[in-house]
């Protein structure tokens, strides 16, 4: 059965508690896990040195489809979504808020009358 | 032409595109459309990045009037690419389990040293497209791109340490997909 600190091992990046980088230092299992994480970290950035070669229509399909320029934010669409989002947590709150504040106020007038 | 040179013929190009000029940012275009559509392949998947590198261009064209030069032209055509796979991410959950069977272009290496590489590499790139796409935006632009916690936070609209989560689970996801191959 898999030791539970080196699950815990596992799931801290980093340094993390002093008794787990105790426990890595000894480990053998974690050091295994830790040096092929190394290796997965030294081969990723090597993807970035490969270029597929775009689909032959991509070049012309765009230039077919320029538009008038707009100077639109190219973020525009993210940052409207982000907005939406916090407003309706927002909302969301607000809604449990108020609702456990009327049913705190009806208990009371209820015990009162 | 010394780098030098090479730039300022950019930056020419860039003003006339800039301006308005199609057959400039045609240029821009035939420059720059492997690397978005790279990036938008590893972020998306090979069936929706077509889609997301044309609908990028297409929006640095229309926002180039916008770009005033602080960051490279290249960086900021990936920061819009990344926007665009991300706003399209419903579509691309649709495409989540795809295979990459683009063609990979490695110049110059030893027959068997490139095998290896190739092999390794398309491994990875079977693992990534096994995460989900929010994982797999994280891991592309932080391990694969370089991008910063925080850049890679703002262009994705999350928090950084959502990001940081992300990128751990995605990290430990990655091994034990490639653990699981050999």
């Amino acid at each position: 059965m898999r030791n539970p600190l080196c699950f815990f091992a596992s799931r801290f990046p980093g340094e993390g508690p002093a008794f787990l980088a105790r426990h890595r230092a000894c480990c053998l299992r974690c050091q295994a896990a830790a040096a092929r994480e190394r290796s997965l970290r030294r081969a990723l950035p090597g993807l970035a040195d490969e270029v597929l070669v775009a689909p032959p229509g991509l070049q012309s399909g765009v230039l077919c489809r320029l538009g008038e320029q707009d100077a639109a934010d190219p973020r525009r669409p993210l940052v409207v979504r982000a907005a939406a989002r916090y407003a309706a947590a927002a909302g969301l709150v607000l809604a449990t808020g108020l609702a456990f504040a009327a049913g705190l106020a009806r208990r009371q007038s209820r015990a009162l009358g | 032409m010394t780098p030098g040179e090479v730039q300022r013929a950019e930056e020419e190009v860039l003003d006339r595109a800039r301006n308005g000029d199609r057959e400039a940012f045609g240029d821009l275009v035939e420059r720059y459309q492997d690397t978005v559509y790279t990036l938008a392949v590893r972020l998306v998947g090979p069936d929706l990045a077509a889609d997301v590198a044309q609908e990028a261009l297409l929006r640095a064209w229309r926002a180039l009037p916008r770009f005033r030069g602080e960051a490279a032209f290249g960086t900021w055509l990936h920061r819009i690419t990344v926007n665009t796979a991300w706003t399209l991410r419903k579509r691309a959950r649709r495409h989540a389990v795809q295979p990459l069977e683009g063609d990979f272009e490695d110049g110059g290496l030893r027959p068997e040293r490139a095998g290896e590489l190739a092999e390794m590499r398309a491994g990875l790139g079977r693992a990534l497209c096994a995460l989900t796409p929010g994982q797999r935006a994280v891991v592309v632009l932080r391990d694969v791109y370089g991008w910063s916690n925080a850049e890679t936070a703002r262009e994705l609209g999350i928090t950084e340490v959502t990001a940081k989560v992300r990128l751990h689970r995605a990290r430990l996801r990655l091994r034990t997909l490639l653990e699981g191959s050999r």
